[in-house]
């Protein structure tokens, strides 16, 4: 336990970065550029390192800084520019018109935080650190999952993918104290890494056949 | 206890990563069909090894607990092994002919024997980890290989296939592994200190200290999670997408063991949700699951019209029933189901690559174009077809019967009597489907004009090999299987 930061700020400094993710989510809900999607998603990934970054701080745990060590190569700097180089390479700019429109899209997301701190309520009278964050890691996962069926573009899907993984990743720090051990935080950031690879190759294959990435003509396959 | 002993384990998982090197490195097609094949050989005979050793001692640890292998996991492992071999002798032949039809480039088909044991190596570290975040790595490792490989013929279809298998499967694996968290972080609670481990071994210990209400909602969302891979109804739906579209030796690799192996990986959580609430919760969300997918399956089956999306329902039916075996939770229908994935596991890949051997002559799949009288075409390969399917259909003297009897028959002697009639009318009515279906297809006149280019000897090595297991495991079971079996269903059962 590290002296030099009282639990108190600690706790409110994992609150405001948690808040911050969540705000950047709802962003990327109402985002239709995907040079600028993919940004938000650095952006919260950025977030997210910093939660880990004053967990480990505060307890003092190296093995967490290796999570925050990764975070920022593989999320905030890797796989945007991955996923950039490949936009930019099909030259593809703008998403498609959304199933539902923003306005509905927002209220929606409103509804889902909503949920997300309805189911969180009963864990969260545990003592930890960070504990309060647990709504809003549901909150990611329930919002990414909405983002995924909204959108059409299958790098939209990819990025909302990784937007729940981020949620995931958010409830392990919130529910305990250490995060993960440290095995399976490297098989975990080494199959989304993988997973985003081969997602691009799919993504590349179906932009040379279909001539088109809007995977709502992937629609032959059927009873 | 083996701790400093690395002689069964890591082999296990070192032999089919070097094999998936040495594809890469290797030269021709024959050489790596050939390296597949002995890479496969090798584990089933450490999976024999490791079966007795098992029986004889308990549970074979390496890596100071990292790897474990308890009877349920040796049990899985003999099953990967014998299916991922059967795939090694048929693909060599099968490409051989894709490549002379021109369906895939030799690229492509070195993709296919490098992946083909990343795949399996994977699956072997799902059984084989101990650590619960380790296994979900491995079983979404699985999904990644398995991916391109559906995607292996690229046509428009082929993409569709693979893109919904990985959308789906990775939506599933993100709820499995927030299940996996909550499951950590029911052990932790309270804690200051890290968790001493994240081993399953562990957690089964501390089992009773977990906290109830996280375990409960950890267990559904690894249930939604782990059974969208294992191809549970109403997940299901990549299912008959990626096994149509996948090449035959990728189908049969995909229904033969990926599913159970994803089941694996449902029954730890099963195990240690039983151990801390009681076997009533996971137990029943199981049973329905299963009865679900058994009934889902049966108007697919009836009104089918592609042969390889009949089969792949026909393998949602047969995990159905697995569930509804473990869900029913005596012992006599655990060892059922453990039975069920056995006999399974050697019947649908002959399925598949029957499968594969009429695409390859008929160049299509679908029932009408096939037409009748593929026997005057292919005789020995509708054979085996007819063979492994009436052994699919429950039909004595094949191990299915057996295995479906136990299942039906626990249930009826542990009260359930709906749950068993259920099962029966869906067995019944699965039967009735796949039959008539093949019937169209297999016996009677030749089409005429229909030309054939050859291949009827194609794969019986490996169809062979399944059946002539099939057959002779139906009739006499060794005694170590015999043990291992019943070992496993008593961890399944969780009262040691």
């Amino acid at each position: 336990m590290n002296p030099a930061i009282s639990p108190d700020i600690a706790a409110q400094l994992i609150a405001l970065f948690a808040v911050l993710m969540l705000v950047v989510q709802l962003l990327l809900v109402v985002q239709r550029m995907l040079l600028t999607s993919i940004r938000l998603f650095a952006i919260q990934s950025v977030f997210l390192a910093g939660i880990a970054a004053v967990v480990a701080y505060f307890h003092g745990a190296f093995h967490v800084y290796v999570v925050v060590a990764l975070t920022l190569v593989g999320k905030v700097v890797f796989l945007p520019w991955l996923l950039d180089r490949q936009v930019r390479r099909m030259n593809i700019i703008q998403e498609i018109e959304p199933l539902v429109n923003f306005p509905t899209s927002m209220l929606i997301c409103g509804g889902l935080t909503l949920l997300g701190y309805l189911v969180a309520r009963p864990f969260t009278s545990l003592e930890r650190l960070g504990n309060n964050t647990l709504a809003v890691a549901i909150t990611l996962v329930l919002t990414g999952f909405f983002l995924m069926i909204n959108r059409r573009k299958a790098i939209t899907q990819v990025l909302a993918l990784l937007t729940v993984e981020n949620g995931v990743m958010l409830a392990a720090v919130a529910l305990t104290t250490y995060g993960m051990p440290l095995v399976v935080e490297l098989g975990i950031f080494f199959d989304v890494l993988v997973a985003v690879m081969i997602l691009g190759i799919l993504v590349y294959r179906i932009r040379e056949t279909f001539a088109s990435m809007d995977v709502s003509k992937l629609s032959q396959l059927k009873g | 206890m083996h701790g400093t002993d690395l002689s069964l384990l890591t082999p296990l998982l070192a032999v089919p990563a070097a094999a998936g090197l040495a594809c890469l490195v290797a030269r021709a097609r024959r050489t790596m069909a050939a390296i597949g094949v002995l890479a496969f050989g090798g584990t089933l005979l450490l999976g024999g090894r490791l079966l007795q050793q098992v029986v004889a001692g308990g549970a074979v640890t390496e890596w100071g607990g990292f790897l474990r292998a308890d009877a349920l996991s040796a049990w899985m492992v003999v099953l990967i092994s014998t299916v991922s071999l059967a795939t090694s002798l048929y693909a060599g032949r099968y490409f051989q002919r894709e490549l002379a039809a021109g369906a895939v480039t030799p690229g492509r088909v070195r993709e296919f024997f490098v992946l083909t044991p990343a795949f399996a190596t994977g699956m072997f570290l799902v059984v084989l980890a101990n650590s619960l975040g380790v296994m979900w790595a491995a079983v979404e490792a699985t999904a990644l290989s398995s991916v391109l490989l559906v995607a292996l013929y690229n046509r428009r279809t082929s993409l569709e296939g693979a893109w919904k298998y990985v959308m789906l499967g990775s939506v599933g694996l993100a709820l499995a592994l927030l299940g996996t968290v909550f499951v950590y972080a029911a052990a932790c609670k309270n804690n200051a200190q890290p968790l001493p481990s994240f081993n399953w071994s562990y957690l089964q210990t501390v089992a009773p200290q977990l906290d109830p209400r996280l375990v409960r909602l950890a267990f559904v969302f690894v249930l939604v999670g782990y059974g969208t891979k294992a191809g549970l109804a109403p997940m299901h739906t990549w299912l008959p997408d990626a096994h149509s579209e996948a090449p035959s030796p990728t189908s049969a690799m995909l229904s033969g063991v990926s599913l159970k192996v994803a089941l694996y990986a449902l029954l730890r959580f099963h195990i240690l949700t039983t151990a801390c609430l009681g076997s009533a919760y996971s137990c029943h969300l199981l049973l329905g699951l299963g009865l679900l997918s058994m009934f889902l399956a049966v108007p697919f089956i009836l009104v089918q019209r592609n042969l390889k999306r009949m089969l792949a329902y026909s393998s949602l039916e047969h995990v159905g029933l697995i569930c509804v075996g473990i869900g029913l939770n005596t012992p006599l229908t655990i060892a059922g189901a453990l039975l069920h994935m056995g006999y399974h596991a050697l019947t649908k890949p002959v399925l598949f690559f029957a499968a594969g051997n009429i695409q390859q002559s008929y160049h299509t799949l679908e029932l009408r174009l096939i037409g009748p009288g593929v026997v005057k075409t292919l005789p020995v390969t509708v054979l085996f077809m007819g063979l492994a399917a009436v052994a699919a259909t429950g039909l004595p003297p094949f191990g299915l019967f057996l295995s479906e009897l136990l299942v039906i028959s626990g249930g009826f002697a542990a009260g359930q009597t709906a749950v068993s009639v259920l099962v029966l009318v869906a067995l019944i009515a699965c039967f009735c489907g796949i039959l008539t279906q093949l019937t169209r297809i297999l016996p009677g006149p030749s089409r005429p004009g229909r030309q054939h280019d050859g291949g009827s000897w194609d794969g019986v090595p490996a169809m062979g090999l399944l059946m002539g297991g099939l057959l002779l495991f139906s009739v006499w079971l060794p005694r170590p299987l015999l043990a291992v079996l019943q070992d496993a269903a008593v961890i399944v059962g969780g009262n040691p």
